[in-house]
C-alpha cells in the first residue's frame, strides 16, 4: 500500500514512493533526508516542522504526502542562492536568534512566508506572522529583532 | 489506524469524490485541509481503513454572493475566507473567528468545512455560523440536501451527515450595515489554543434600542449553542449596564459545560458570563466592531 508521488523540493524534481497517509514531514526526513524540517508536537502546534507549500508557510506534520503530488515545496535547505545565505538567515545570525536550535528553521521558513506575502509587515503582522512557532528557549526578542531588520532593509 | 495501513483515495473532481464516497461509505473518512485527521491519526483514534483525500477538488473552493446570502465551499480554506472581499465586506464577524482560529500554518490549511466535519463543540467557525443563520449543503451522488447549522450537530463529533454524504457548501446570510458584531475566545495562547469558552454576537441598534441580538456559545455545550433566552431579553429594549448583566447572566444559565483539562464547568459558566457582558460593555461604549459595506463589490 504504497503511493508515487513526485514534486518539487527546492528546485528540483523528486519522485517518493511511500505510504500514502504519511506525513510530508516524515517524507522529507526519512526518505528524501531534508532534516531542518523538525519533528517537535507532529500536531501543528509547535511549527518546527514548517515548510512553504507553494509559497504558503504550512506544518509539514499536517500535511499527507499524497497531498503533495505536483506541488512545490521549500524548506530552509532551499533558500541559499548561489552559495549566498537568504537575508533572513544571515539577520538569525546576526541577531544570535538560535539558541538550541531546533526551532529555527520553522521560524525562518514562517518569516519568508510572511515576507513574500507582505515584505512590509507591521511589528503586529510580525509577531502573528510567526504566531505559530514556539520556541522553549525563550529568544523570541532575538527572533524578533533579527525579522525586523530584514524588513527594514526591505523599506530602505 | 496508524498511517502505514491507511489507503488514500485522491479524487480530482466532485462526482468522482462521490462515486468513492458512495461505495465506501462508513468505511472511508473525507479528509480537507488535515489539520484534525492528521492528529487523529497519530494519536491512532481514526477506526477508517481509508481516507478520502479531497485537496485536489477545486471545484469546492469558491466564495460567491447569491443575493442575500454568501455561498462558501466546503474546501474553502481560512486563508481565502480571511482575504475574501465579500466575507471582509459582508460577513467580518467569521474573520474575526478565523483571525483566532489557528496559526498562519493552520489558515493556510485548515477549510470552513473540515471544521464542520469535525464537529468539535470547540471548533471556531461555528459560533459565528450560528449567527449568521448558516445552512449545511450536503450532497450524494444525485442529491443534495440543506441543513440548518443548529440541525446538523447532534452533539461531540456527531452529526447528521450519511455517511455516503458530504459537505460541499455553507451558505450564511450577509450583516445588515450597521450591525454590531463579536468574536471572543478564551484560550491558552493567541495562536493554535483549543478554545475553553468562545462566543459569537451580532447586534442591531436603533438609536439605543435593541432591534435584535443574535447570540451563540461555543465549547461551553455539547454542541455550539444558541443563547435563545438571552436574545429574547434584548429585543427591543434600550442597550443599558442593567440589560448587559441580565443578558450575560442568560447566557452563562444556557451553557452545559464540562470539567476538562482546560477548564471545570464552573470556570465556564462564570467566564461566559464574563466575555459576554465584556463583548456587550464595549459596543454600549462605544468601542464596539461595526459593519459599514464600506468595500466595492468586486464580484
Amino acid at each position: 500500500m504504497e503511493v508515487n508521488v513526485s514534486f518539487n523540493l527546492n528546485g528540483k524534481k523528486v519522485s517518493v514512493t511511500a505510504p500514502p497517509a504519511k506525513s510530508l514531514l516524515r517524507v522529507l526526513r526519512e526518505d528524501l533526508g531534508i532534516t531542518s524540517v523538525k519533528p517537535g508536537c507532529e500536531a501543528g502546534e509547535c511549527g518546527a516542522c514548517s515548510v512553504l507549500l507553494d509559497g504558503q508557510v504550512v506544518t509539514s506534520c499536517l500535511v499527507m504526502i499524497s497531498q503533495v503530488d505536483g506541488k512545490n515545496v521549500i524548506t530552509v535547505e532551499g533558500l541559499q542562492k548561489d552559495g549566498e545565505l537568504d537575508p533572513l538567515q544571515k539577520s538569525f545570525i546576526d541577531e544570535g536568534a538560535t539558541q538550541c536550535g531546533y526551532c529555527t528553521p520553522g521560524f525562518i521558513i514562517s518569516a519568508k512566508g510572511l515576507l513574500n506575502e507582505n515584505p512590509n509587515p507591521t511589528d503586529e503582522e510580525i509577531l502573528e506572522g510567526v504566531s505559530g512557532n514556539i520556541c522553549r528557549c525563550g529568544a523570541y526578542p532575538r527572533i524578533f529583532n533579527a525579522i525586523k531588520k530584514v524588513v527594514k532593509k526591505n523599506v530602505i | 489506524m496508524s498511517y502505514e495501513k491507511v489507503e488514500v483515495y485522491s479524487p480530482r473532481s466532485l462526482a468522482e469524490a462521490l462515486e468513492i464516497l458512495s461505495q465506501k461509505k462508513e468505511h472511508i473518512k473525507p479528509v480537507a485541509g488535515g489539520t484534525d485527521v492528521m492528529v487523529m491519526l497519530k494519536d491512532g483514534v481514526v477506526k477508517e481503513k481509508e481516507l478520502l483525500n479531497l485537496s485536489y477538488i477545486s471545484e469546492l473552493s469558491y466564495i460567491k454572493e447569491k443575493e442575500s446570502r454568501i455561498l462558501i465551499g466546503a474546501a474553502t480554506k481560512y486563508r481565502e475566507i480571511r482575504r475574501s472581499p465579500i466575507i471582509n465586506a459582508y460577513a467580518p464577524i467569521l474573520i474575526e473567528a478565523v483571525r483566532q482560529i489557528g496559526s498562519p500554518q493552520i489558515q493556510n490549511l485548515g477549510t470552513i468545512g473540515g471544521n464542520l466535519g469535525t464537529a468539535s463543540p470547540a471548533g471556531d467557525s461555528i459560533p459565528p455560523l450560528y449567527v449568521l443563520n448558516a445552512r449545511v449543503k450536503l450532497q450524494k451522488i444525485g442529491t443534495s440536501r440543506e441543513v440548518q447549522i443548529d440541525k446538523f450537530f447532534l452533539g461531540p463529533r456527531k452529526t447528521v451527515k450519511e455517511p455516503d454524504e458530504l459537505i460541499t457548501e455553507i451558505s450564511v446570510d450577509k450583516m445588515e450595515p450597521g450591525s454590531y458584531y463579536f468574536f471572543e475566545k478564551l484560550g491558552l495562547r493567541s495562536a493554535n489554543a483549543i478554545s475553553i469558552v468562545s462566543a459569537a454576537g451580532i447586534i442591531n441598534l436603533e438609536n439605543k434600542t435593541v432591534k435584535y441580538l443574535r447570540l451563540s456559545l461555543g465549547a461551553v455545550a455539547p454542541t455550539v449553542i444558541r443563547a435563545t433566552d438571552a436574545e429574547e431579553e434584548a429585543k427591543g429594549k434600550e442597550l443599558s449596564e442593567d440589560l448587559i448583566d441580565r443578558i450575560a447572566k442568560l447566557a452563562s444559565e444556557a451553557t452545559k459545560p464540562i470539567s476538562d483539562i482546560r477548564g471545570t464547568a464552573e470556570y465556564r459558566k462564570k467566564a461566559t458570563y464574563g466575555i459576554v457582558y465584556e463583548a456587550l460593555y464595549r459596543i454600549f461604549k462605544g468601542y464596539g466592531k461595526k459593519i459599514e459595506y464600506g468595500f466595492e463589490k468586486t464580484s
